[in-house]
């Protein structure tokens, strides 16, 4: 039964409200048309936007490590290979300051370190925040078990991941050659992104790992899946559908890079000059132009400069007068001394202006107008093989004389000389070799400028590995090869992807009874009594022919009888020391250049580092296939 | 209306009808309908919302107090609401005590203390407070326009109902009380005899408004200023308010489909199944699925204005009116919120939201409308 109380028929109505009804409508039908219009201008006009940015919000992309193509010798013994190890990421998203203040107390970060993290923090949240981000590279055991286990107290916001890390198992051997690598610049980034790469991603910066970059790389692999809000993943079918792109590439392994070095005679090489200061060396097979050894002292650890280098090492690396960070095979060139007379030689018996058997007087000295030249020794009368043997400035002069500064130019760069050998690493340099033109531009050409660059003086300058080049040609009978110190590339299952072959650069125009003859002094230099060499590059286990230099620096005049200086002493106004050779002497197998830095006389310093470099490679390399 | 007025007429029950049959023919159908579709939107909304989380519970939850306000809505509907006119100040101090009581005994919960635990069931008590806030509010104007009030007991009434909103504020509970303000300055300006001293009471109120500044939570303070910036700090407080819009603005024309709002889903928007329920639909739905929703509101809330109109007596008009503004600006705020449009404040989306004590009160509010609209013709 309905109930009756004190409001009933007949009470008073609302005659306000029919009055106020129209304020009434008006005001409800406003805020429905607001909200109406509201909701077209985020749904219709920007729901395109929206709707990309709701999907990056729950999109979220990992890169998988791809492994790096190892590099090999020529018997596919590791030079630079992986290991594993523990890389610290942070999610910027959920990286906050508590967070920062936990992980550097937890890990006791260094201000160095801080600054990497804040820095590699600040670059990512400018990109997009929600990738993890690697902060710290390459902790140790300790770091990694830390953050493991304050997982929960650092809020998931930072991750270890346990990936592969450039290794390099022999440490400074071959470093030049091989390089190292580190972390790209954000310039470089715009570029290497298109290719793949991402911003925690390390890149070849030196010799092999630069050169052959493209091969060692290989590529990530991407994993893509939602997440919710706190950047916890969600599986299910239902959230793949959001993804639209492949949810997984695989990685792809990158390349392995097979060379031509031999890693016991690179290895023994390093040995031979370890106890001088600065040197380099070049090793390589005359009939091929495969490269054997490749040194450059002193060197930097590669494992130090991956990752490791402090601006402490950097300075160190940097303010050495060694100067560590030059390939001083490839990068850097030297007056050649007197292992460039070979030039001047073969020229003048090229020319007939001079046969073997031509004997001229050495005095000591050789007068030009008002200048007084002087040989080593007072030589006498001597011939060509003679002067060969004894390294007599006098008779080279002579011989210049008689060629001109064109025809040794011309000579010369038949030889390689004056432009880069093609071996493709670390910028290789030119050097120079001098012509009439050349001192004309700078001034005037005068007899003087032809008498020093027939001794491989004044302003002659090249590179290690044109002059191991050039030797390889004399001993092989005049094919000039183009040096190699790549022999394949394969791939991680074994496919060859690419073969380097033997690439001959020409025929030098020198003919075979000149090149006989600079053989024939050449082999005495080494051989016979009173060359140059004979006393300290003489083997009794290989016959050794080529030619010794002791390159001026300065101004000073060579001087090849000074006493054997303390070789690890750095003195930049002590000569160069040269040898540059074959062996054996008959049956040419390999060619040698020695390059001690201002090591001192050649015959002394040089010819016996090279000799052990080359009974090394008869006896115990060679021996072993 | 018209047509469902003239079909009323010519149908008119005769004497004799059972009491159910009179009951079925003279029941607004009309207000149960709209009602039952927007809680059946409310439900596989939330179902949506919460399917696959640690809060799929929630949907039973919710289903049961539909159920049980729906049985509310009927026995308030058949109750004759002029009954409430007797009880009316009494429930009004039923309220503001059940308010200190939670205010007393109850943990606060998130800083605030708004639930009372009644043997498992946490109630709201400011929730129904709305409700003996309009019964009062309906008394007082009933009583004005027979001018048997005196200005004291008038003066009495408003600061009885002063009392409630300024405890109600305090716990601190900003949006109800918000709510409970627009609900009291709606009513009145539409029904009071005299429009000047409203307007009077309207002007102190927004003076004091620094006041209310100076006495709010931190929180809610971050709330407004982030309202007023929201890309200012978009992880802090601006983060509801700017994934609301990337969720409502991705449903585009047509929506993602039912249980495919990812936004939500993968919890870009915590709790969203109180406050912003609104952005699960429209991310689903998309803008017709909004349009719509907001189309059934709006016809519910002219439905409701039209039997106030109607109503038999200036106490039904007021407690209908009193209901359909209650409605009416829980939805305006709610959605202005969730769109960006206004600062995030705890205001349920009427049968949307999940919680009970707002699901029961909606329920008892239409119930009483219900009421008013089967006594517009007389037996």
């Amino acid at each position: 039964m309905l109930i009756r109380s004190a409001p009933g028929d007949g009470d008073p109505r609302s005659p306000e409200l029919q009055r106020r009804l129209v304020w009434l409508l008006a005001i409800v039908g406003l805020t429905f048309a607001v909200l109406v219009v509201r909701l077209w201008q985020l749904q219709i006009v920007r729901g395109n936007e929206y709707y990309e940015a709701a999907r990056s919000n729950v999109m979220d992309e990992r890169f998988l490590p791809s492994v790096r193509g190892k590099i090999l010798d020529r018997h596919r013994v590791a030079l630079v290979d992986n290991r594993p190890a523990f890389n610290l990421y942070v999610m910027p998203r959920l990286f906050n300051d508590a967070v920062r203040a936990r992980l550097v107390e937890l890990l006791e970060l260094s201000e160095e370190e801080r600054a990497r993290l804040d820095q590699r923090l600040a670059t990512a949240r400018k990109r997009r925040s929600s990738r993890a981000v690697m902060v710290l590279e390459d902790q140790g055991r300790d770091r990694a078990g830390l953050v493991a286990q304050a997982r929960i107290e650092l809020g998931g916001a930072v991750e270890v991941h346990a990936e592969p890390y450039r290794n390099y198992p022999h440490g400074l051997l071959a470093a030049h050659l091989l390089g190292f690598m580190n972390q790209p610049s954000s310039q470089e980034m715009a570029e290497l992104e298109k290719e793949g790469y991402d911003a925690t991603d390390f890149v070849g910066r030196f010799g092999v790992e630069r050169a052959w970059e493209k091969y060692l790389h290989g590529k990530k692999g991407i994993e893509r899946f939602i997440i919710n809000a706190r950047g916890e993943r969600i599986e299910g079918a239902e959230v793949e559908e959001l993804i639209q792109e492949q949810s997984f590439e695989p990685p792809v392994a990158g390349h392995d890079v097979i060379l031509t070095i031999d890693l016991e005679l690179q290895r023994l090489a390093e040995q031979a000059v370890a106890v001088h200061a600065a040197s380099a060396i070049a090793v390589v097979e005359v009939e091929t132009g495969r490269m054997l050894a490749m040194v450059s002292t002193p060197s930097f650890d590669p494992n130090v400069m991956t990752g490791h280098l402090t601006p402490v090492e950097h300075a160190r690396l940097q303010g050495d007068p060694r100067k560590p960070y030059v390939d001083k095979t490839l990068q850097q060139h030297y007056p050649p001394g007197s292992t460039y007379k070979f030039v001047t030689g073969g020229a003048a018996l090229e020319g007939r202006q001079v046969t073997p058997h031509d004997h001229f007087s050495c005095p000591g000295s050789h007068r030009i107008g008002g200048r007084v030249f002087y040989c080593m020794h007072t030589h006498g009368s001597i011939d060509f093989f003679d002067a060969m043997q004894r390294s007599c400035n006098v008779y080279f002069w002579k011989l210049a004389e008689r060629v001109g500064i064109d025809r040794m130019a011309e000579v010369a760069s038949d030889f390689g000389f004056g432009a880069p050998s093609g071996l493709g690493l670390n910028g290789e340099v030119s050097g120079r070799i001098p012509n009439r033109a050349f001192y004309d531009q700078r001034g005037t050409h005068t007899l003087g400028h032809t008498l020093n660059t027939a001794t491989g003086q004044g302003d002659v300058e090249l590179t290690v590995v044109q002059l191991v080049m050039a030797y390889a040609a004399l001993a092989n009978g005049g094919r000039l090869y183009a040096p190699k110190v790549v022999e394949r590339v394969v791939s991680a299952s074994g496919e060859l992807i690419r073969e380097e072959r033997p690439e001959l650069r020409r025929r030098v125009s020198l003919s075979p009874n000149t090149l006989d003859v600079l053989r024939e002094g050449m082999w005495r230099v080494v051989n016979a009594q009173g060359g140059t060499a004979f006393r300290f590059g003489k083997s009794g286990v290989v016959e050794i022919a080529g030619k010794t230099g002791t390159a001026q620096v300065r101004g000073r005049r060579p001087n090849e009888d000074a006493a054997a200086p303390d070789p690890a002493e750095w003195d930049p106004e002590r000569d160069h020391a040269w040898f540059a050779g074959w062996a054996p002497a008959r049956q040419p197998e390999i060619a040698i250049v020695v390059l001690i830095e201002h090591g001192g006389a050649g015959g002394q310093v040089a010819a016996p580092v090279a000799r052990e470099i080359v009974e090394g490679y008869f006896t115990r390399v060679r021996a072993r296939k | 209306m018209r047509m469902v007025g003239a079909m009323s007429q010519l149908h008119r029950p005769a004497l004799g009808m059972s009491r159910w049959r009179r009951f079925a023919y003279r029941f607004d159908w009309t207000l149960f309908v709209c009602v039952i579709l927007i809680s059946a939107v409310g439900l596989a909304n939330l179902y949506s919302a919460t399917a696959r989380t640690a809060h799929s519970g929630k949907f039973d939850n919710q289903l049961i107090w539909t159920a049980a306000g729906l049985c509310f809505f009927f026995v308030f509907a058949a109750l004759d609401y002029r009954s409430l006119y007797r009880l009316s100040w009494l429930g009004l101090i039923a309220a503001l005590v059940a308010i200190l009581v939670v205010r007393l005994l109850s943990d606060p919960i998130k800083g605030s203390h708004r639930w009372l635990d009644l043997g498992g069931v946490n109630v709201q008590p400011s929730e129904l407070a709305k409700l003996a806030v309009i019964a009062a509010l309906a008394r007082l104007l009933h009583d004005r326009a027979r001018e048997e009030l005196r200005k004291s007991e008038a003066l009495a009434g408003m600061v009885a109902i002063g009392a409630a909103v300024a405890l109600i504020a305090s716990q601190p509970d900003l949006g109800t009380s918000i709510l409970l303000v627009l609900i009291i300055a709606s009513v009145l300006a539409l029904l009071a005899v005299r429009l000047w001293p409203v307007v009077g009471a309207g002007a102190i109120g927004l003076a004091l408004t620094p006041v209310l500044w100076d006495r709010m939570q931190g929180y809610q303070r971050a709330r407004v200023l982030a309202f007023l910036d929201p890309s200012a700090d978009p992880t802090g407080s601006g983060w509801h308010t700017q994934q609301s819009i990337f969720a409502v603005g991705s449903g585009r024309l047509t929506g993602k489909g039912f249980l495919n709002a990812t936004q939500n889903q993968l919890n870009f928007l915590p709790e969203h199944w109180t406050d912003f329920p609104f952005s699960v639909w429209a991310e689903e739905w998309g803008f017709i699925g909004s349009v719509g929703l907001l189309a059934m509101f709006a016809v519910l809330t002219v439905w409701v204005l039209h039997i106030a109109i109607t109503a038999p007596d200036r106490f039904g008009t007021a407690i209908a009116l009193g209901v359909g503004a209650m409605l009416f600006w829980h939805v305006a705020v709610n959605v202005a919120m969730v769109l960006g449009l206004a600062p995030v404040v705890g205001v349920t989306l009427p049968f949307i939201s999940y919680g009970g004590s707002s699901t029961v009160t909606f329920f008892i509010g239409l119930g009483l409308v219900a009421s008013v609209s089967l006594r517009r013709t007389p037996f």
